[in-house]
């Protein structure tokens, strides 16, 4: 709300009340939520994470840990079947293969979905859990499966569109697990490359208009590869940093040209900024305003635009936008993987201790990541 | 189709005046037809979190949608459930994919697919699921003779779709229909001259028709001037100016003569920021090839990087002060 000055407040309690609610029931108008429930509940437990404001009890912790895992698919060491693996993103297909004298190729409809993995995933971080139920071996499969001549990927095994948003997702999995041998990273970055517009920035692929929530999985993707500042000339990137810069309007960041400001692209444009090392480039009081400006002061929760209804994924984004900023107390966030550094500190013990127990060999350790 | 499950119930207040009618939803489980099944309830174990408020007619269908599934059942009456659980959650690519299965199995007529699924982008224009499967039905029939009328269509209501021109590209480039491209994007760009997906759409056909010859150069520049001039703050014209430009082996000024043209709009007062950047774009591109010129181009391209910062375009002030200290760094003395 407006304070004295004109300027709004930060409704730190109310969006914290909000995010609670999203953990727990949502109203039947989110249906087409459904198959992505894991990244409603990855907004929830980030935009809380962030907000300082995840304070569960070990019980209830622990209960969330355990039905993210219920959402993994186990599948046997069949070729086909490990392609199908992955996590889903909700329950509502699971229980056909459990069916006595079930159609042979039932899972093909119950299968993993790479965005979902993802999100199953940062959720276990986020929640302090040392992923030690994950079938990694499982998981990269299904990343590997999904990878397309082009570069890109496939969300899933059951047919799908290939994007740069697919992408991503494997390479923050990768990362997370630490085993890149399921993307071929040469034509990883030859997508990226080709995606490039004319405008200076990526779209979803080739020859399609720069937009930024692309252009940030794009550049968040050849930053977890470890790519960033060798795939792309110090002026492409001077050119990406120009594309980014312009995209603020009326104190906003909207998605592309001429297009109205837009919560989200706090948090895509903004973290695309920050690893490109110019977020300090645009107008962030002017910026925070905006983002703020979007909230709802009755329900709590962000809105895409001024006087909306806010959603869970505005939410978060906006959020994890003003995170970027550093002004209003929230935890920092790590642009790339998108979890607070918290998380992302908790991941990195996983990975030293993951070494250790490679390096070792111990059955003990071994334990922690499988 | 249906018309079978809806049974119209008109109730009257007394015996000659109707008062309302209404349709009336019968359960999946309360259709004879569908004795022979046994419903599949859904198992989300016993602490599911975001959990959706259902109603009794969504978790109905997909009951009913999960034995069907398992028991892998392709027939009509189960493709007609197909769209009753897309109409309730048209996000549900499972369900996409299963109908898509029943399709093929059936040899069911695809020109009727087409409809439905015409019928299902108008009502989710921004759905990535209701696109793909058009993309997937237009490819088993080898026909596209709906589907640039159909891009059309949705962008007379949102001409900046992004689906909708990842699918429009898809198309012109499958089927080789670029014939009335470039005239279709002129009407686009008449309409709105800031339609930055129009300018890209442009820039996409160029490529895959005739390429940037330096005929179609010349033409484009002379093209893309003439828009800049009917509204100078437009940062879509002068991003695909750029584009063109760097088609070309030569210089950058060089080019339909921007740099005279440049200077008389600045020199008629024009501060458009998107001016004044293309400016520091072709001082840049001087100092680099002809450095006895560095000290009197770096000293304007400096003012106009601090008029931008502190006049024209404050709100990037720190850009242009960056910008600024990058060209004095590398051409400065």
């Amino acid at each position: 709300m407006a304070g004295a000055a004109g300027e709004y407040k930060f409704l730190r309690s109310r969006h914290i009340k909000y995010l609670k609610r999203c953990l727990q029931v949502l109203p039947y108008s989110t249906v087409t939520f459904d198959t992505s429930r894991v990244t409603v509940l990855y907004f929830a437990l980030s935009g809380l994470d962030l907000l300082e404001g995840l304070e569960l009890e070990e019980e209830e912790r622990q209960q969330i840990i355990n039905w993210i895992y219920t959402l993994q698919i186990l599948p046997t060491e069949d070729k086909e079947q490990l392609a199908c693996a992955g996590f889903r993103g909700g329950t509502s297909l699971d229980s056909c293969r459990d069916v006595d004298g079930c159609a042979d190729d039932v899972s093909l409809f119950d299968c993993g979905h790479i965005t979902m993995t993802y999100t199953a995933l940062a959720s276990l971080l986020i929640l302090g859990d040392d992923l030690s139920l994950v079938d990694r071996k499982a998981v990269l499969a299904h990343v590997a499966a999904l990878q397309c001549p082009d570069g890109s990927f496939f969300s899933t095994r059951g047919g799908s569109e290939n994007d740069m948003r697919f992408m991503y997702c494997a390479a923050a999995i990768c990362y997370i697990l630490q085993d890149f041998s399921a993307i071929n990273i040469n034509s990883a970055v030859q997508y990226v490359l080709n995606s490039m517009s004319y405008e200076g920035a990526m779209g979803q692929g080739q020859y399609l208009e720069a937009h930024g929530g692309s252009n940030y999985c794009a550049v968040a993707t050849l930053h977890l590869l470890g790519h960033l500042h060798t795939a792309l000339s110090n002026s492409q990137r001077q050119r990406i940093v120009r594309w980014l810069v312009w995209r603020q309007s009326e104190g906003g960041l909207q998605g592309r040209p001429n297009k109205p400001p837009d919560t989200c692209y706090t948090f895509w444009v903004g973290a695309a900024l920050q690893l490109l090392g110019g977020l300090e480039m645009v107008d962030v009081e002017a910026l925070r305003q905006f983002v703020l400006s979007t909230q709802d002061p009755i329900t709590g929760g962000l809105a895409k635009y001024p006087r909306s209804r806010p959603d869970g994924l505005h939410t978060y984004l906006g959020m994890a936008g003003l995170a970027l900023l550093t002004r209003d107390s929230l935890r920092p966030i790590d642009p790339a993987l998108n979890i607070s550094q918290r998380a992302l500190h908790h991941l990195h013990s996983l990975h030293r201790l993951h070494d250790a127990s490679s390096t070792n060999g111990t059955a003990s350790t071994q334990a922690h990541i499988k | 189709m249906r018309e079978a499950q809806i049974q119209l119930r008109v109730m009257c207040s007394n015996d000659d005046e109707y008062v309302s009618e209404e349709d009336v939803w019968v359960l999946y489980k309360d259709r004879e037809e569908w004795a022979d099944v046994t419903p599949l309830t859904q198992d989300d174990g016993p602490n599911a979190v975001v959990k959706i408020a259902y109603t009794d007619a969504f978790t109905d269908v997909y009951d009913y949608f999960r034995a069907v599934v398992a028991s892998g059942e392709m027939s009509e009456r189960a493709l007609e459930l197909t769209e009753d659980a897309i109409n309730m959650n048209a996000a549900n690519y499972t369900v996409w994919q299963y109908r898509r299965k029943i399709l093929k199995h059936l040899g069911s007529d695809l020109k009727k697919e087409l409809a439905f699924c015409r019928e299902m982008i108008e009502m989710n224009p921004k759905n990535y699921q209701v696109w793909h499967h058009r993309r997937v039905i237009v490819d088993w029939l080898k026909d596209a003779s709906k589907e640039l009328r159909l891009t059309e269509m949705i962008f007379s209501q949102d001409a900046k779709n992004y689906h909708a021109w990842e699918y429009r590209q898809w198309v012109l480039r499958t089927f080789k229909l670029f014939d009335g491209e470039l005239d279709y994007v002129d009407r686009l760009l008449e309409e709105d001259v800031r339609n930055n997906s129009a300018w890209n759409q442009r820039h996409f056909t160029i490529t895959q028709t005739t390429g940037f010859t330096p005929d179609v150069i010349q033409r484009e520049v002379h093209y893309v001037k003439k828009a800049i001039e009917k509204v100078v703050n437009n940062e879509s014209p002068w991003s695909y100016l750029r584009g063109v430009v760097q088609h070309c082996d030569g210089r950058m000024g060089s080019v339909g003569d921007l740099e005279n043209w440049c200077r008389q709009m600045y020199e008629g007062g024009q501060r458009s920021p998107y001016l004044l950047t293309f400016i520091i774009d072709l001082m840049e591109d001087k100092m680099e090839h002809e450095p006895d010129l560095r000290p009197s181009v770096l000293k304007h391209c400096l003012q106009i990087c601090i008029c931008l910062a502190t006049e024209h375009d404050q709100i990037r002030q720190e850009y242009w002060r960056y910008i600024g200290r990058n060209l004095s760094h590398r051409f400065g003395a």
